[in-house]
């Protein structure tokens, strides 16, 4: 066995172990990122099919249609959290006060878009249905966005509490933080895409 | 496959499970807690109105329902213990290495087999009986659904019941054959055939099953909620506007998404990131490289299943309009992330049973596997090109005619790559004298059967002869000829392969000739026949048919319950044979491959010493090197 049993029974490196877990990760933001893609393919599929104001069904007559700024104040965060990680990483010992500006960020933007959901008022008054594709395909992002913080916030807090612990292994500590860099970046970029797609209503 | 001693041995932990949480966690408490979680969720989503009426508040009934079976499976995971390690990882106490030993099962008998086990054969045996009780309950729902046919006129069910026979059996079948191969010996042999102690993520590993499982009662609940009216394809609208039923049927999907990427990403990381010492590309094991290309698709393809699924959710529950065209949705953009994934989905089922088979031929006939290459770039083609097809479809939906076009030259294109696989293995074999053993018969039965179904499915990527044929039974009897004939032959084939490694026991050759040429014979007259009344016009997913296709129902009728009797046989054969089968020597087939090299019951870690591998697997008629 080549480390030590204290930390984890594996019998590789931990940087071996660390690049494993890495591509790990990556396989599944494939995964997280054809789900995006299929969100964003719904968004311009149902824009584009309903054009001419007569078979408008997208937004249609009376239907809210919310500021283009709205995707880009929930994905604000994203990327304050992406960067914050990347500069707790390079900080060295400092990395657990600054992860807490990651985890800041990313309970911030989970208070967020839940409150832009909850007040976004796409529904009518009286059926509670959904007033169009618009209204239904945002609904559907933003709910994917939240999914999103609230995988990025578990992380981010596990990575601030074992910052301050001393018995974690810290080779394949620092293989973790690279492994959650590469998840914090991609629900960044994520936020980005999904921004720019919900910023192009009509 | 030659190995040679290298890495040092291994110090392992002494078992000293605490008696902590872990070790009183298994399938009883998960149940306990699922129910709960469900039972609860349903009460609350509900709501306290006592004169509330599931008819009356259609949306709120289906949200409740929604909610509670995925809490099901949430509450399901906490009370097995499947979340005790990232809890733990969060709040900085790692599993220490005894907890992950006693995780792993070590020294805990038959019990493992019930717990959240991370010992990757534990759950390749998991995965093999989930697969069997899932190809049993589609079976029967196969025989209920040719009995019904095999009259005209029958009426042994109504047609809404033969609906959603045919809804659950499709769904049933596609959910196991999905995991036939890949669940089994992707899990119990792959990891041992490429030296590694274990998969990349034990814990995901363990997840995978355990998520696969709890979608199992979802989709059984389906029955007692209505049934689903839609066939395993669940359109949309007709899918948002069904019974409460379909929300099992959306909650199974979604669920069955998450297993499939989770297990698709710790499969691609096994073989990427720990293959032993010497295992280069090209000496990789052909059924390691087909399973691996066939989760590595399964990966990008099943989240746009599971959106489809969500966005369906969404209607029912809280009235989006995604499939219904007054509020701006498209029964088209269902049709879309359906066969987006759909089609890939064939050859996820379809690329590991035929790596199987590839494994085998070598074997049998002795003599190195034809263009190991060839192979390599069959599965990569056919991978890369399921991607391109999906609108073939849709080519009667309405949906851009000028498209059809060049969605039927990608589809013919599949069959090029897929030529390279049948050249491959009739190359292994050419000038070969085949060791007729049960393995190999599956490699003939997969040869007939694929070439039946390859060039069927041919007339139908052509847009005017599937203008004829598409709704038909003819579609029916060619999907089956690919899946059944080709894909579960090739896992039955494996099955038969690796039995001796997986229960240190051989199967019962009689018992399983015998099963063999039931089922093939059987298939062969079902299907075939299904074929001629297809083209005749007989359409698919309808519970009574013209007087005239009678003699040839009848026939097929025949053709199934000799499957069926042929799976019964099989069946028997796994079960006896487990238990007071003939002791399987070490390596029985004599091949080169590295499980073959470990005993039965195979180490904890599989290996005291991990080999190194100096020559490639199929060298036979080669001196080592």
């Amino acid at each position: 066995m080549s480390t030590d049993t204290k930390f984890h029974i594996h019998h590789d490196a931990p940087g071996v172990v660390g690049r494993r877990e890495r591509l790990g990760v990556r396989l599944l933001i494939v995964a997280d990122a054809a789900f995006v893609f299929g969100m964003v393919f719904t968004w311009f599929y149902l824009r584009n099919l309903n054009v001419g104001t007569d078979h408008n069904n997208w937004t249609p007559e009376g239907a809210k249609v919310l500021s283009a700024a709205t995707g880009w104040m929930t994905t604000i965060p994203l990327i304050v959290a992406a960067i914050a990680h990347r500069f707790a990483m390079r900080s060295g010992k400092a990395f657990g006060n600054i992860a807490i500006i990651t985890l800041l960020a990313l309970v911030y933007g989970l208070y967020a878009q839940w409150n832009q959901m909850a007040t976004a008022g796409l529904t009518d008054h009286e059926t509670h249905a959904f007033q169009g594709s618009y209204a239904s395909t945002w609904t559907l992002i933003a709910a994917a966005n939240l999914f999103h913080y609230i995988l990025g916030a578990f992380i981010a807090l596990g990575l601030v509490i074992r910052a301050r612990r001393a018995d974690v292994n810290p080779v394949l500590e620092s293989w973790r933080m690279k492994t959650a860099a590469s998840w914090f970046t991609w629900i960044a970029v994520s936020g980005i895409i999904c921004a720019i797609t919900i910023s192009i209503v009509n | 496959m030659t190995t040679l001693d290298h890495h040092t041995k291994s110090a392992r932990p002494v078992p000293n499970p605490q008696k902590s949480l872990i070790t009183k966690l298994n399938m009883g408490t998960g149940l306990i807690v699922g129910i709960i979680f469900a039972y609860v969720t349903y009460k609350l989503v509900r709501g306290s109105n006592p004169d509330w009426e599931p008819t009356q508040d259609i949306n709120n009934h289906n949200q409740a329902l929604i909610a509670s079976m995925l809490m099901w499976s949430v509450g399901f995971l906490v009370g097995i213990g499947a979340f005790i390690g990232p809890w733990r990882w969060m709040i900085g106490k790692d599993l220490t290495a005894e907890e992950q030993l006693y995780l792993a099962g070590d020294g805990q008998g038959i019990k493992r087999y019930f717990k959240y086990c991370t010992d990757h054969k534990v759950v390749g045996i998991q995965y093999l009986w989930g697969v069997i009780a899932m190809l049993a309950v589609g079976g029967t729902l196969a025989m209920m659904i040719r009995t019904n046919l095999a009259m005209p006129g029958a009426k042994l069910v109504t047609p809404s019941i033969y609906n959603s026979l045919v809804g659950l059996h499709g769904i049933t079948m596609i959910v196991a054959m999905i995991v036939v191969a890949t669940g089994p010996f992707g899990n119990y042999i792959m990891p041992i055939m490429i030296g590694a102690r274990d998969m990349a993520f034990p814990r995901l590993n363990a997840l995978s099953w355990w998520v696969l499982f709890t979608a199992i009662p979802v989709l059984c609940s389906a029955w007692f909620l209505g049934g689903i009216p839609t066939g395993w394809t669940a359109y949309a609208p007709l899918s948002v506007q069904a019974g409460p039923g379909m929300n099992a049927f959306l909650c199974t999907i979604i669920i069955f998404a998450v297993s499939t990427a989770v297990a698709g990403a710790n499969i691609t990381a096994t073989v990427v990131g720990m293959r032993t010492k010497g295992m280069t590309w090209n000496r990789v094991p052909i059924f390691v490289i087909g399973a691996t290309i066939s989760v590595a698709l399964a990966v990008p393809a099943f989240p746009t299943f599971m959106l489809s699924m969500i966005q369906t959710a969404m209607d029912r529950t809280f009235q989006t309009g995604f499939f219904d065209a007054n509020a701006g949705g498209s029964g088209w953009l269902y049709a879309h992330l359906f066969w987006i994934m759909g089609h890939p989905e064939v050859y996820v089922i379809l690329l590991p049973g035929v790596a199987a088979l590839m494994e085998i031929v070598p074997v049998f006939v002795r003599r190195p596997l034809f263009s190991y290459t060839s192979a390599v770039v069959g599965f990569a083609g056919i991978a890369g090109l399921s991607v391109l097809v999906w609108a073939h479809h849709m080519y009667m939906s309405g949906w851009m005619p000028m498209l059809n076009g060049p969605f039927m030259v990608t589809t013919e294109m599949i069959s090029v790559p897929t030529g390279l696989i049948f050249l491959v293995i009739l190359g292994t074999m050419w000038n070969g004298r085949p060791w007729m053993k049960l393995p190999m018969l599956g490699v003939f039965a997969f040869l007939w059967n694929m070439l039946i179904g390859g060039i069927t499915g041919l007339y139908l990527s052509d847009v005017p002869a599937d203008n004829y044929l598409h709704g038909s039974m003819y579609v029916t009897a060619h999907f089956h000829y690919t899946l059944m004939g080709a894909a579960l032959t090739g896992a039955v084939a494996g099955l038969a392969y690796w039995y001796p490694k997986m229960t240190g026991r051989m199967l019962n050759e009689r018992a399983g000739y015998i099963s063999f040429w039931l089922i093939q014979i059987g298939f062969n007259v079902l299907f075939l026949g299904m074929f001629i009344v297809g083209a005749e016009g007989q359409p698919r997913r309808v519970a009574d048919y013209a007087q005239e296709y009678g003699t040839a129902n009848m026939v097929s009728t025949i053709g199934a319950y000799s499957i069926g009797l042929g799976f019964i046989i099989l069946l028997w054969a796994v079960v006896h044979s487990w238990r007071h089968g003939k002791i399987a020597p070490m390596n029985p087939w004599g091949a080169k491959t590295l499980e073959w090299t470990v005993p039965y019951p195979v180490p904890l870690e599989n290996f005291d010493e991990l080999p190194v591998i100096t020559s490639d697997p199929y060298g036979y008629g080669k001196a080592a090197h």
